[in-house]
């Protein structure tokens, strides 16, 4: 058994330039499936059964199918009928609809959890829906929200490995690409593990921080 | 003489479960009602009902003379209903001060300095004064609902509801909330309240409302429904609080 980090070593500035893809793509489809979570979980609990509908479409198709076909379909199948998004833009929207999907569901029943009795002393204090939602059962929510959110971001920061089949150069890819030249999958595999690992820990943290922030109050 | 609450033959369902039936109910100004009545006689639901959070399903209700339709604003109404629940619903993200500043700053526009001025003075009011920078959850019940009281009272409606406002609290920290109560009451305040505290109602209420399966029994002054039942129904159920 000859292992030699080494190699790896000198690689690092070529990882570490695939780790800021990777949060990046991270980054921007959480941001974006926030959106679509926030939006779609409103829609999941309004009275209006076309958004309503919609909503549970949403969430059962994405949920039903595997992200991998997901990137495909945006990717490689669009093109078939003329639409044609750069493998970055296919990543990232790809990832964010899918995380939106289970963010819809996460912000949901987060809103669901909050006592009944909070709507109902709002409104009876003259709050409109709108009011009520941003600055009594929101905050209240996403205090709920936050475990499942965090293990929705660990999620998607894994999924975006995904995004290297549609030619994306980020963490897994530049893995795999400095493999062709070095042939040390072992040395390269697991130092590209404990770089995911590096990542998600330093968000781990931060969550965990925040948590306990928000216990306090 | 002024209404200012007004229901008639109100109907209320739940599904196929007919809750409140030609319902009439006339309140005035000033007036103190307690209702009283066995659990599950539609007692709240009258209550949710006059500041509409409960749609009815026939029937009308008019609040300071004005008929309640579907171009009515609800939110302008139920400003002017204080309504005070037998859980609190405190906003716990939220300290005493803040509980009570909320809702004249986010629905009234009204300036933090202004709001806070006021929600001062009405945690005074409820005794509260050294309590104002405490969340809920570090408050016994009995604070809670005095902080419950004063949010609704900082909106300056013109009634206050109360939905069993002590049942929810430990013998001891009772009275305090009824004493709040009674001192609304002698500024004048029109209340509703719902409460099986009897003494209370002796004390307090004008008229007493004996209601049940959605139906008004019988109602009159404290000592005729206490002393000289008329009913049946109402000589078992006092019967039964008695004990
Ligand atoms: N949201 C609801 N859905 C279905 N049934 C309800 C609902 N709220 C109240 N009820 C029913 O209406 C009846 C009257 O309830 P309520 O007004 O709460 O009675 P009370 O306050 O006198 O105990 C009860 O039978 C109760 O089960
Ligand atoms: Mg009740």
């Amino acid at each position: 058994m000859n292992l030699d980090y080494s190699i790896v070593v000198n690689k690092l500035p070529l990882l570490l330039e695939g780790c800021w893809v990777t949060l990046e793509i991270s980054f921007f489809s959480l941001l974006l499936g926030m959106v679509f979570g926030t939006a779609g979980a409103l829609c999941r609990l309004s009275a209006n059964p076309v958004l309503n509908r919609l909503a549970f479409l949403y969430v059962w198709i994405i949920r039903g199918t595997p992200v991998m076909v997901q990137l495909f379909i945006l990717y490689f199948g669009l093109p078939q009928l003329g639409i044609k998004l750069s493998s970055m833009t296919a990543g990232v929207f790809g990832l964010a609809v899918n995380t939106g999907a289970y963010i819809t569901e996460i912000i949901r029943a987060g809103i669901q959890a909050v006592d009944k009795g909070q709507l109902e002393a709002s409104m009876s204090l003259g709050m409109n829906y709108r009011q009520s939602m941003t600055r009594i059962i929101g905050p209240q929510a996403a205090k709920i929200c936050i475990p499942p959110l965090v293990n929705q971001y660990i999620m998607t920061l894994k999924n975006s490995s995904i995004a290297s089949l549609v030619t994306i150069t980020e963490l897994f890819r530049t893995g795999e690409q400095i493999i062709y030249t070095t042939f040390r999958s072992f040395e390269v595999y697991t130092v590209v593990a404990v770089l995911y690992l590096i990542m998600n820990s330093i968000f781990m943290i931060a969550a965990d921080k925040l948590e306990k922030g928000l216990a306090r109050r | 003489m002024n209404s200012l609450v007004e229901m008639k033959k109100v109907r209320k369902t739940f599904g196929a479960v007919e809750v409140l039936k030609d319902f009439n109910l006339q309140l005035q100004e000033g007036e103190r009602v307690v209702i009283i009545g066995p659990s599950g006689s539609g007692k709240s639901t009258v209550l949710r009902c006059i500041n509409q959070l409960e749609p009815i399903q026939s029937g009308c209700i008019h609040f300071a003379g004005e008929p309640v339709t579907r171009q009515t604003d609800l939110c302008a109404l139920r400003m002017q209903i204080g309504m005070v629940f037998q859980r609190f619903n405190l906003f716990p993200h939220k300290t005493a001060l803040e509980n009570v500043t909320e809702a004249p700053m986010v629905v009234k526009g009204i300036s933090r300095a202004t709001a806070e001025q006021e929600a001062l003075r009405l945690l005074a009011k409820v005794g509260l004064s050294d309590k104002t920078a405490n969340y809920p959850r570090e408050l016994s019940g009995g604070q809670q609902q005095r902080v419950a009281i004063a949010r609704a009272l900082a909106m300056n409606p013109k009634i206050m509801l109360f939905d069993e406002p002590t049942s929810a609290l430990d013998p001891e920290l009772v009275g305090e909330v009824l004493l709040t109560m009674k001192e609304l009451a002698e500024d004048g305040m029109t209340m509703v309240v719902v409460t099986h505290e009897m003494s209370f109602a002796r004390e307090v209420a004008d008229r007493v409302i004996f209601m049940d399966q959605g139906m008004i029994v019988e109602q009159g002054s404290p000592v005729e429904v206490f002393e000289r039942p008329r009913h049946e129904r109402t000589k078992a159920f006092l019967k039964r609080i008695h004990h």
